[in-house]
């Protein structure tokens, strides 16, 4: 963060001029041991990638419909799925429209790529790049309703106010970005991510690591625009008398934390320009907007976002989290198998590649982890409501990744053959965490904040490992 | 705001045990400041209390443990470190012997640790039990020459060791300001500070006496330091979770800001907030206190089991009470043995059998000059009456009911119409009321009577409503749940409190309940609670508490850094009955909060995050404290206290984060400009606004505010259209009085002539911004 050190000189020379030499120095090392809390920091060992892009199927994709093909369950359509399945467990909706009849898959799927991935023949994009990605089938989480399994994916924990994976990896790594957040929040969908703002707190960490969301309507930052009237001249005159004004309280009460509200005053006054340059996409070619499949770029799709992310990482952003809702297919009349799960499908497969594509072309993929999926997965067995759908399902569902340092064209865990749970290698969130905090050069059992006597870590009390077979 | 919060507090425990430690040649080593900082942190996981992580079958936590006789191998002899096998283990350098090993990821102890260690157990390994569950010790106030004041003389003695000297007072001005925000939460007028620094010239103290008098009188004591309250309460106005609707608890809320204002003994209000509802002919305000304990969240997402989102709401309890009232992390109990303090899993379902035997209602309130009671008689009399008057007057119905055409029924209202249907024996009172309404006059016997009776009905069965607990006639069984899980109930329970503590007076012929529970925590011999409250208010004057770790009292939290201050103040609290204003009073009428906090070069090397007080501390306001500030100076300011949240304009789009977009009415009139106390916060979408400057979000309870200092906070000061509002509006103090006078309004000082200077050479717009923008204005200074 070059252009911070303004202040600092002027606390140097007001020491240096004021209280000789020997005094000031010391005073002056105080000061500059205090690091914005940004500040690009030391990883544990060497990272393999530099940031993440999360693409969050908010609600619970569907894998069996997607990426898991089961013979045995489309033979066993409409039948009871064994009791020795599902004997002491508890699923959503057990006291209505959850039901132990098997529901096979009602789209057909195809092999692709030298790995052989099944894709169903909704994801042609998705398919086409199944050699750069890895599958891990046997994602397991520990909650089953979506809010609380929200925060467990994101804060490995289901309980409200621990920092969310985003603020972990920009508290352990700093931002190489010095005019733009270190973890932003992108959306997409009919509504809002259940669990909302708490998805991406910052929880006992510093609000300096909170996520920012860049929002679809008015600024894209709250309160990123100056207010009506005042131009961007005028701004600059406040801001620069706030500073003068403020560095004259610094030399008369020495206190350093001015020094970090002066700094945050010029990132603030900068972001008011980069945060509009990174929304403006008519600098992208009419190839890259054809790409990502973006016919109107004022549109806040999905597609947008993913080019949107591509733009954060490019200009250092850490952690880029996009939300997109409406993944809940239960087979209600808004959220079900037959319709709205292909229209799910066209509305992300195009950008999911393109963005992975596009990351590729511009090198960027090797320092950049692109993770695909949802809070949890969904039921072998269907449900009982208006149309088709599934349950929400934990033991067993799908992610993907590609980049930084993940084996593409991979498929990693056994599921049973319904796809009920995994028969080898499971993969718990908790191991999910480790894997990407060990990619950036975090160790997760190191990266910790002590509250309330505790040591909390995102991984939790429990035993996590990195998965080394999802590695190159 | 740097790495600090994570680290400091690792710092603080060192330095308070370096400072209290320096050479040890011969030295007296004190095992609770100087040995179990260094087990705790590196031991006890694995050597402590815990029987289920405990490795080698060694503990470390208590004498007999840790010189017990392990098939010939004995952790500590005392007197004899090189035949101790905890000593050979920490000096070892073998991969496979040393101490703490290299799986636990800890660094080998170093040079000072040792020595502390080794000369630990040469004197003989002497144990003590943990400092805050010993009882409190009133030690005489050290004497200090031309010092008067209690806390001075501790805080002094302490600098003197140190060869430090405290710092001069603060200017009248800067101290006014200060003192008003700490206490009020609002700054001082121009005419107030005026009126001060005239006063401090001629006699300081008696101006200063007054002014804190007049403070802790103030109706706006209650709501800053309500607010403090709130945040442990993890008050909010929704239900949280993904759908979040909205609730009405702010009755609550006005009960703490009341209770404070009428300095409330904090035994009794602890005993209200915990078990108002128990008490003996319990009260309307007692049982709205229970409120409390409701301010949990309540999951509404379709598919849940609710019996596992009860529970957590039980555990979220127990975990506050916990830390709010005990500064214990008993939470950590829930899964297993607590690993640190001593705690067992089955104590912590004890403690959760006092709260799991609630029902959780909604209670009508009703304003405190209704008197219920006669007004229900009355309304019930009225009845009778009305339906007495109803009957007799029949004949005028039927006969008015023949007379009416059929055309003139049409036109009738649906309700009238609906009741002219019905057979004239079977209508109910309202179906009745509805036919009279229309044929008879406004000044009809009964037209009045019924206005009496839906003036009643409003009056009693249509007030507000809040959230308040209920003791079940029969209590729910309890068991402890393996892991937290409440699919795996194991060993039955009955309610109890943990036995390191003081004993629960058991009441005879029955379990004891909330009630108990409550009176146990603020009982005298509890040498917890009186501790932590007291270092939880201090932490507010400087930033800091005595014991830093203000919610972790227990083997892992820090030492405190003054421990005789601690424990007089904490004696002086129960001698003066709990009383919180007095503790204020005695807090912020010593030189220690009075001095001033411009950093000094000559401690600047010794004691740079001023743990020993030489000087005060400059803190950035709280979240809600920063938009009352620039409300205040802009003369926009609602002083009115008390009533429904309301409804501030806040940013588009803020209200669609979450999965239901709620509804955001922005409020009109002078509700608009009320203190940030009032403002409606749904915890799925809270106010940018306040959450960017650190204010909880109620999601559980939060014992101390991160002050963080971000780029979003820049921009919200400087383009939120609210903050604007209140520029534009200070804008005109400067066309009318100049620029000096609306610089005094933000700061309560005159500016400087450069100052000034550089104010003169922006447009009164811009400079009424910067204004707002400074850090100083947004500082305690």
């Amino acid at each position: 963060m070059n252009a911070m050190n303004l202040p600092h000189e002027q606390t140097r020379r007001y020491f240096l001029s004021r209280c000789g030499v020997g005094m000031g120095t010391m005073a002056l090392s105080h000061l500059l041991a205090r690091e914005d809390a940004l500040t690009p920091r030391k990883t544990h060992f060497p990272a393999r990638a530099k940031s993440v892009i999360f693409l969050f199927m908010a609600g619970g994709p569907s894998q069996l419909d997607m990426f898991v093909r089961k013979p045995e369950l489309q033979k066993h359509d409409g039948r009871p799925i064994p009791e020795s399945f599902t004997k002491g467990k508890r699923f959503a909706f057990m006291d209505s429209s959850h039901r132990n009849d098997l529901l096979a898959s009602r789209f057909s799927f195809h092999q692709h790529g030298h790995s052989g991935a099944w894709v169903n023949d909704l994801l042609p994009h998705t398919a086409s790049i199944v050699d750069e990605l890895t599958f891990v089938h046997t994602c397991k989480t520990d909650l089953f309703n979506h809010a609380p399994a929200k925060f467990f994916m994101n804060t490995g924990s289901g309980i409200f106010g621990r920092p969310s994976m985003g603020a972990w990896i920009t508290y352990g790594l700093g931002s190489e970005c010095d005019n733009l957040p270190g973890f932003v929040v992108l959306q997409s969908g009919p509504r809002g991510p259940r669990g909302g703002a708490v998805l991406w707190s910052s929880g006992v960490l510093p609000t300096s690591y909170q996520g920012v969301p860049l929002r679809n309507s008015g600024d894209p930052i709250v309160n990123l625009s100056s207010p009506q009237g005042i131009d961007a001249a005028e701004q600059r005159r406040v801001v620069d008398a706030v500073r003068a004004l403020n560095t004259q309280r610094l030399t008369n009460t020495g206190d350093a934390e001015i020094t970090t509200r002066i700094n945050a005053y010029e990132m603030a006054f900068r972001m008011q320009t980069s945060a509009p340059e990174l929304m403006d996409l008519s600098g992208e070619s009419r190839a890259t907007l054809e790409l990502y499949g973006i016919r109107d770029a004022r549109e806040t799709t999905f597609a947008r976002n993913c080019l949107l992310a591509r733009r954060l990482v490019e200009r250092g952003v850490r952690f880029v989290q996009l939300y997109d809702t409406n993944w809940d297919h239960h087979g209600g009349p808004t959220e079900n198998l037959e319709k709205h799960l292909p229209l799910k499908c066209t509305d992300i497969d195009r950008p999911c590649a393109a963005l992975v594509k596009d990351l590729k072309s511009r090198g960027l993929l090797d320092d950049t982890i692109v993770v695909w999926g949802g809070e949890f997965g969904r039921t072998p067995m269907g449900e009982v409501r208006e149309s088709t759908g599934r349950n929400h399902h934990i033991d067993a569902f799908t992610m993907w990744f590609a980049g930084g340092g993940f084996k593409p064209g991979t498929h990693y865990g056994e599921t049973d053959e319904f796809g009920f749970g995994a028969v080898e290698n499971p993969v718990h969130v908790h191991d999910i965490h480790a894997t990407l905090l060990n990619q950036l050069g975090l160790d997760h059992q190191k990266l910790s904040v002590r509250s309330q006597g505790l040591d909390f870590r995102l991984t939790g009390v429990d035993p996590a490992k990195v998965v080394r077979g999802l590695l190159a | 705001m740097s790495r600090a919060f994570a680290l400091c507090l690792g710092l603080a425990a060192s330095h308070a045990a370096s400072a209290a430690a320096p050479g040890l040649g011969g030295a007296r080593i004190e095992f609770n400041r100087d040995v179990r900082p260094i087990l705790s942190e590196n031991c006890f996981a694995c050597h402590g209390f815990d029987p289920k992580h405990r490795e080698g079958g060694l503990r470390l936590d208590t004498f007999e443990g840790a010189t017990e006789d392990r098939d010939g191998a004995r952790g500590i002899i005392p007197g004899n470190p090189d035949k101790s096998d905890v000593w050979q283990r920490v000096i070892s350098d073998d991969e496979d012997e040393m101490m703490p090993p290299q799986k636990s990821h800890k660094p080998r102890l170093d040079a000072r640790q040792r020595n502390i260690l080794k000369a630990w157990i040469e004197q003989g390994a002497h144990y003590q039990r943990h400092w805050s569950f010993e009882p409190l010790k009133r030690e005489q106030v050290p004497v200090i020459p031309g010092v008067s004041h209690p806390i001075d003389r501790f805080i002094q003695k302490r600098l003197m060791e140190e060869k430090m000297v405290p710092s001069p007072a603060a200017e009248a001005s800067t101290l006014i300001r200060r003192v008003s925000l700490d206490l009020t939460g609002l700054p001082p007028t121009p005419s107030e500070v005026d009126a001060f620094v005239d006063a401090s010239a001629k006699g300081a103290e008696a101006a200063y006496g007054a002014l804190v008098d007049r403070l802790l009188t103030s109706p706006h004591y209650g709501e800053r330091w309500g607010r403090w309250w709130l945040d442990q309460a993890r008050y909010a106005d929704s239900n949280g979770y993904s759908i979040d609707a909205p609730r009405q608890i702010w009755k609550f809320r006005d009960w703490v800001v009341t209770a404070l204002n009428a300095d409330m003994p904090f035994d009794q209000f602890t005993i209200e907030q915990l078990a108002g509802d128990l008490l003996p002919k319990a009260t309307q305000s007692q049982i709205i206190a229970t409120g409390f304990h409701r301010n949990t969240q309540i999951n509404q997402e379709g598919g849940i089991d609710k019996e596992q989102y009860r529970i957590d709401s039980i555990f979220d309890r127990v975990a506050t009470t916990g830390s709010v009232w005990l500064g214990l992390s008993i939470g950590c109990a829930q899964c297993h043995d607590h690993k640190f303090d001593p705690i067992e899993q089955k104590e912590y379902y004890r403690l959760f059998a006092f709260f799991n035997n609630q029902e959780e209602p909604e209670m009508k309130v009703f304003d405190s000059s209704v008197d219920v009671k006669a007004l229900t008689a009355e309304f019930n009399d009225i009845e009778k009456k009305l339906a007495a008057l109803i009957k007799q007057r029949q004949a005028e119905v039927s006969d008015w009911e023949k007379e009416t055409t059929a055309a003139f029924r049409a036109k009738l209202p649906a309700a009238v119409k609906k009741a002219l249907r019905i057979p004239l024996a079977k209508r109910t009172l309202a179906d009745h009321i509805a036919v009279f309404n229309v044929f008879t006059q406004p000044s009809d016997p009964l037209r009045i009577l019924n206005d009496r009776h839906r003036e009643l009905d409003a009056l009693l069965h249509k007030g507000v409503t809040t959230m308040v607990l209920k003791e079940l006639a029969k209590p729910r069984k309890t068991t402890v749940l393996i892991k937290g899980d409440f699919t795996r109930p194991a060993d039955e329970v009955t309610p109890g409190t943990p036995a390191v503590l003081h004993a629960l007076a058991a009441p005879s012929g029955r379990l004891p309940n909330r009630l108990d529970l409550a009176k146990w925590i603020v009982s005298p011999q509890n040498p917890l609670t009186a501790r932590v409250i007291v270092n939880r208010v201090w932490q507010q004057y400087f930033g800091r508490g005595i014991v830093e770790t203000e919610n972790d009292f227990g083997s892992q939290g820090t030492l405190p850094s003054h421990p005789e201050l601690l424990d007089w103040l904490a004696s002086e609290f129960l001698a003066q009955k709990w009383s919180l204003k007095a503790l204020h009073r005695l807090i912020v009428t010593s030189h220690t909060y009075r001095q001033s906090s411009v950093s000094r070069l000559d401690d600047a090397k010794r004691d740079p995050n001023n743990y020993l007080l030489a000087r005060q501390s400059r803190l950035r306001l709280d979240a809600e404290i920063v938009r009352d500030v620039c409300l205040a100076a802009s003369g926009l300011l609602s002083q009115k206290v008390g009533g429904p949240p309301v409804f501030p304009p806040i940013p588009d789009g803020v209200m669609s984060q979450g999965q239901v977009k709620r509804v955001w009415t922005v409020s009109k009139g002078a509700d608009k400009y009320r203190r940030g106390l009032y403002t409606f916060v749904y915890r799925a979408s809270p106010p940018p606004e306040l959450t960017v400057f650190d204010a909880p979000e109620g999601f559980n309870s939060c014992t101390r505010r991160i002050r963080s200092n971000t780029p979003l906070q820049a921009l919200t000061m400087l383009n939120d259209a609210g903050f604007f509002e209140l520029a534009a509006t200070l804008e005109k103090t400067i066309q009318k009085d100049g620029v000096a006078a609306a610089f005094k309004r933000c700061t309560a000082r005159p500016p400087a002539p450069a100052e000034l200077a550089i104010l003169n050479g922006l447009d009164t717009l811009s400079a009424a911004r910067a204004l707002l923008n400074l850090d100083e204005t947004i500082t305690r200074e």
